[in-house]
């Protein structure tokens, strides 16, 4: 197990040192000039050229990419050049808004997804399977960007039950940094009020964002379920007279878990991906949002170093449901 | 896994006394063609994506034809008549240059449909060629191969899609190029797979015992058993590429005026939330629809064709 | 730790009930007093006054630093601030300023002759943001402390110009500066975020790309113009993205005022109760920029041509009337300005004449015009464009570009494309501020993708610099104009107005056309409380 374990973690170090590379020679393909933005429009060839030497970017390519590759391996992503600031300072300080959104939608994922899934299982092929259906592959064909407009449309703009965008209204100080999630933070430091209101912002993002990841828990909590209920032993519990019920809830529900688990692990990292969108509607200051904006202006070690983040997170859940799965199933080990 | 049987029979009937219908050569897979069709129309939502995607490809043949404003869609500008809602004269309003959205939602489909194509097409080829190398060759081709598709497939694909087109600047050419360079890894695994399975199967054996080629041996007996699979998720990745695209015209990157694309429509319209809220309305639903229809029709493709995988 | 969570989700669910949304009531009042909000798109990665100086950027920054100098009104003068008088030597070339002697900044330590000089020195050594403006004819070395409160700038030529800069350079405190030095960066680094300034403001709540806080001081050497009753506790800068978002929390009372509408919202919001629009004529110029060296438009009479084509109502309408055509390369509100006669409007006749005339006489070329991306207004000229010229029978590709790619190909004849739409704000209220757009040595700036070549241009423009005479500088000015128009390096377009959307209680906005679009004065707002 262990040996499989160590496998595992070097593949990973290798494929991060892959991603950086291959994200970074992508973006740095173009003949775009970041210098000359953060310059300011007046600026003549000599201050344009100061900044670029001030961040290496008069270097040829294969020398920036030593140096990127040389900073990385001691932890550090660069500096933006629009910002000035470290990128993974800047990173770091995006990411929990990022995973608080996601956070959420996973858990919404979870309780509608979970006890949908259960019911078109039991109900195979009735007209209930047949709406999830339809519902759940909605749920993956809705356009994040444009569904999260209609919602602000009805609920923040309509209706006003809700905000249009951010994450606290203006006037409310965040609660002292703690994990930097509003919604742990204030009821740690016993704001209330202060939790509310995170909660009212988040509401609307977090459902865009759970609409996919729902769609995939409900789908394999319903393929599993139908096979755990085809299975000897339900069957045989069910000769033995215990209820429909019961044998739902209790013994199909814990084994088809697993799985479903699992894919909760591999939508993780998904899920950070599509923030990119839901956080430019609804104004969410995270690593999403920080990515669309350094790419708008052309400020690209941000954009490889969110991607390197995301893709990490991606590879680490892939990589906790491998090992989950090796623990749980030992013939797995020798993949 | 899935053996289909029609592809291995062998085409030479031997006591062929009077020439067969066309009928009667091919009577086993009219009858699994049967089936299939049975099958797949007793599925509501089967026949709801596929009512979809025949409407959206008619669209895309013939809207430029049927629409009442086919000039909309090359720029013509009607200041005068700028964000109107919707009436009897402009059916979905009008956008802020006074063109009629209606029509540019209608001709919106071809270019849906060229990127929808373009990037399928695209991956799928590279894909499936690698895929087919890398399972049939093994070795350190393979290990080469699928190392690189790994790293691709460890990066999600928006941000990675976002960073190549914000490098190679907007528009409708890079997106599709940048949506292609992320797509193929998946097709890739999914053939290898399925390659290395099939390639252990006796009647691969015996292919190669009697002298057959290699490449013959991919084409004649590889490729179509890895047909089902790829039908399916081609059929998918239609609606998802075409999503894709849209959420990258969305975050700015897309196609450039005047040519109508719903995500870089929508891009522009939401600027004029809420109180011009037909503007973004229509081309999100025609996203919407073309890419539910393309996924039912996947979905339903999967139950038939590869049932096995559908509770996967 | 986790049990108190819990109990406190367990609190926070009785008093979800009690504590619903309830709508934010107009300003946010604090205990100090009332906070003004601004809603605005953009936000401010560097707050350092001499490294950036786009318009949010320096909106925060004239609000906790002072300059020698500072703009104020409409039409836009320079008014003594730190410096209460000044003078120039005959030569031009040497100017003495008499600093106040009551200023202080925020931690204290007074404004002095030496803080002046090192906050020049920082700016020209560091050679970014504002440099560019004073680099060629100042140098750190010509910078020198005649006592505590005086101070002596020694040019290398005779710069007329000169003072119509100095509103930009804002004073540092050079103790704090050095203070947080890191390895010789002149305290870049700290400036980032931190201020280390005299202005009516210091810094407050700074939380990068979603608000930055300014608190009023207290005692600002200079007062209040409101007055100390009136003034406000502070100002709130708040990022909002979406146009959409902006409009919704104006009309709930969330923010004061906003900037950055589509020319559509503020037709429609101004109808809504309590709120009123800031509309001002500006001194922004758009202009569609030919590439007059290479390619099609190397040719006048196709240039003729399409700016005779040119729809120019649509380029109004496109501002809903909120904007007024260009009557000369210089805007209105600058000095110099005149109307050049003949300057071409729509005439199809006329432009098929030149198209006649021209290399191409029946059309049938394809000519890109660029327009930076996600700019919303640049993209729909580019269709009014394409809508125009079709009677010519050109066909034009729009094309989106990223700010820096743009700039990159147009720093060169070879990749400069055909058109390529860009606004332009002066800096200054001197007309050489865009006279000297047109000036050879400006080639490669983004303003002067049209590689326009006129030697005879060149020469007046020159002339006129450095000239201390106004009235033959105002007859070189004509003149270059004139000759400008003539050789159409340009669609000449419109000059948009600046607008904003502002509460009405909100009061003491003043409009000056030299800040940049979206800027605004923070320093003489205030609520007015019924």
């Amino acid at each position: 197990m262990l040996t499989f374990a160590f496998r595992k973690i070097l593949t990973l170090l290798g494929t991060m040192i892959g991603i950086a590379a291959l994200t970074f020679v992508i973006t740095n393909i173009a003949p775009g000039d970041p210098a000359r933005l953060v310059a300011g429009p007046n600026a003549t060839e000599d201050m344009v050229a100061t900044i670029r030497s001030e961040y290496g970017l008069d270097k040829s390519l294969p020398e920036q990419f030593i140096v990127y590759m040389g900073d990385l391996v001691r932890g550090d992503l660069g500096t933006s050049i629009v910002t000035t600031r470290p990128v993974l300072e800047e990173v770091m300080r995006y990411a929990p808004a990022t995973l608080e959104l996601v956070f959420v939608a996973m858990f919404l994922g979870i309780v509608i997804g979970v006890p949908l899934g259960m019911l078109s299982a039991v109900y195979k092929d009735g007209p209930l399977d047949q709406v999830t259906r339809i519902f759940s592959i909605s749920g993956v064909a809705l356009p994040a960007f444009w569904f999260g407009i209609i919602l602000q449309l009805m609920f923040a703009v309509d209706l006003e039950w809700l905000p249009v965008s951010g994450r606290l209204p203006l006037v409310t100080r965040p609660p002292e940094f703690v994990t930097g999630l509003l919604l742990v933070d204030s009821l740690i430091a016993g704001k209330f009020s202060t939790f509310w209101v995170s909660l009212q912002h988040i509401i609307l993002p977090a459902i865009v964002l759970s609409f996919p990841c729902l769609a995939s828990i409900l789908r394999v909590n319903r393929a599993e379920m139908i096979e755990v209920l085809q299975s000897d032993y339900i069957v045989a519990a069910r000769a033995h007279g215990i209820s429909s019920f019961r044998i739902v809830a209790l013994y199909a529900l814990k084994n088809a878990m697993l799985p479903t688990l699992a894919m909760i692990g591999l939508r993780f990292g998904w899920m950070l991906g599509s923030t990119v969108l839901v956080e430019t509607v609804f104004d969410w200051p995270g690593i999403g949002l920080y990515a669309v904006s350094s790419a708008l202006s052309s400020d690209f070690k941000p954009v490889v170093g969110v991607t390197l983040m995301i893709g990490f997170f991606f590879i680490v859940a892939n990589t906790l449901v491998d090992l989950a799965y090796a623990w749980i199933d030992p013939r797995l080990r020798k993949a | 896994m899935t053996a289909a049987p029609m592809n291995t029979q062998i085409d030479t009937p031997a006591e062929a006394s009077r020439p067969l219908t066309f009928r009667e050569r091919h009577a086993s897979q009219i009858r699994q063609w049967r089936l299939y069709a049975h099958m797949f129309r007793k599925s509501f939502s089967s026949m709801l994506g596929l009512t979809l995607v025949v409407l959206f490809l008619l669209l895309a043949a013939f809207g430029p034809l049927i629409v009442p404003y086919p000039e909309a869609a090359s720029g013509a500008i009607n200041m005068s008549a700028k964000l109107q809602p919707p009436s009897s004269t402009y059916w979905f309003g009008t956008d802020e240059m006074g063109a009629d959205i209606f029509s540019r939602v209608i001709i919106g489909a071809r270019t849906s449909l060229w990127i929808g194509v373009v990037i399928t097409g695209l991956a799928a080829i590279v894909g499936i060629t690698l895929g087919i190398i890398a399972g049939y060759r093994g070795g350190w081709v393979r290990a080469v191969i699928m190392r690189i598709t790994e790293l691709f497939l460890a990066v999600p694909g928006l941000a990675l899609a976002l960073a190549i087109v914000a490098a190679l600047g907007p528009g409708i050419t890079n997106c599709v190029l940048a949506l292609a360079i992320v797509w193929w890894p998946g097709y890739v695994r999914l053939v290898e797979a399925k390659t290395l399975s099939i390639k252990e199967e006796l009647f691969i054996e015996s292919a190669r015992s009697i002298g057959a080629k290699t490449p013959w041996i991919l084409w004649h007996h590889i490729l179509p058993n890895c047909m089902s699979p790829i039908i399916v998720k081609m059929s998918m990745d239609m609606g998802m590429a075409i999503l894709s695209a849209a959420s990258l015209g969305f975050i700015g990157l897309g196609a450039q005026p005047p040519s109508p694309e719903w995500g870089s429509m929508i891009s522009v319209a939401r600027t004029y939330m809420p109180d011009w809220w037909w503007y973004s309305l229509f081309p999100g639903a025609a996203i919407f629809l073309t890419v539910l229809g393309f996924n039912l029709l996947g979905d339903g493709l999967r139950d038939i064709l590869d049932p096995r995988s559908r509770d996967r | 730790m986790l049990g108190k969570i819990i109990r406190n989700i367990a609190i926070a669910g009785l008093l979800a009930s009690s504590v619903l949304a309830t709508p934010a009531g107009a300003f946010e009042r604090t205990d100090k007093g009332n906070v003004i909000v601004f809603g605005g798109r953009q936000a401010i990665p560097v707050l350092d006054p001499h490294i950036r100086y786009d318009w949010s950027t320096r909106m925060m920054q004239q609000a906790v630093y002072d300059g020698l100098v500072k703009y104020e009104g409409d039409p836009a003068e320079i008014k003594p601030w730190l410096a209460e008088k000044w003078e120039t030597s005959e030569d031009g070339k040497t100017w003495t300023f008499h600093l106040v002697k009551n200023a202080k900044f925020h931690n204290g330590d007074p404004v002095n002759a030496e803080a002046v000089r090192y906050s020049f020195e920082r700016g020209l050594k560091l050679n970014k943001g504002v440099a560019w403006m004073l680099k060629d004819f100042l140098a750190p070395e010509g910078i020198s402390v005649v006592d505590d409160y005086t101070v002596k700038f020694e040019l290398k030529g005779p710069y007329t110009p000169f003072l119509s800069f100095l509103p930009w350079w804002y004073i540092v405190n050079p103790a704090q500066v050095k203070a947080h030095e890191v390895d010789g960066d002149y305290g870049q680094k700290w400036l980032t975020d931190n201020e280390a300034g005299s202005g009516p403001f210091k810094l407050g709540r700074w939380e990068p790309n979603v608000l930055y806080e300014a608190e009023a001081v207290t005692d600002y050497w200079k007062g209040w113009p409101q007055g100390e009753a009136n003034r406000p506790a502070g100002v709130i800068f708040k990022i909002i993205r979406e146009p959409a978002a902006q409009k919704a929390a104006l009309q709930r009372g969330e923010v004061d005022i906003v900037e950055g509408l589509t020319p559509d919202d503020y037709v429609q919001i101004a109808r809504a109760k309590g709120i009123a629009i800031e509309d001002h004529k500006g001194m922004t110029t758009f202009g569609i920029k030919f590439n007059t060296q290479q390619g099609p438009t190397a040719d006048i009479n196709l240039r003729k041509a399409i700016a005779y084509a040119m729809d120019y109502d649509a380029l109004i309408q496109v501002y809903n009337g909120a904007a007024s055509l260009e009557t000369s390369p210089i805007p209105d509100a600058m000095r110099g300005h005149i109307d050049v006669p003949g300057i071409p409007r729509k005439d199809l006749a006329k432009a098929k004449e030149y198209l006649a005339k021209s290399g191409y006489p029946n059309g049938g070329i394809t000519l890109p015009y660029v327009h930076v991306a996600g700019l919303e207004e640049a993209r729909r000229i580019g269709l009014v464009l394409l809508d125009s010229l079709k009677p010519l029978n050109i066909n034009v590709e729009i094309k989106p570009e990223q700010w820096p790619n743009m700039v990159a190909n147009g720093s060169k004849v070879e990749t400069s494309p055909s058109m390529t739409s860009v606004y332009t704000t002066p800096v200054s209220t001197d007309p050489d501020a865009v006279a000297y757009q047109y000036h050879k040595n400006s080639w490669g700036q983004y303003f002067a993708m049209m590689f326009y070549d006129n030697p005879k241009v060149t020469e007046m423009i020159d002339k006129a610099r450095s000239s201390s005479n106004w009235d033959e500088r105002a007859k070189l000015y004509a003149d270059i104009q004139t000759q400008i128009v003539a050789d159409q390096p340009e669609v000449f377009g419109m000059l948009q107005n600046r607008r904003w959307a502002r509460r009405d209680y909100l009061q003491g906005f003043q409009f000056s056309p030299v800040r940049f679009t979206g800027e605004v004065d923070l320093y003489p707002l205030w609520v007015k409380s019924e």
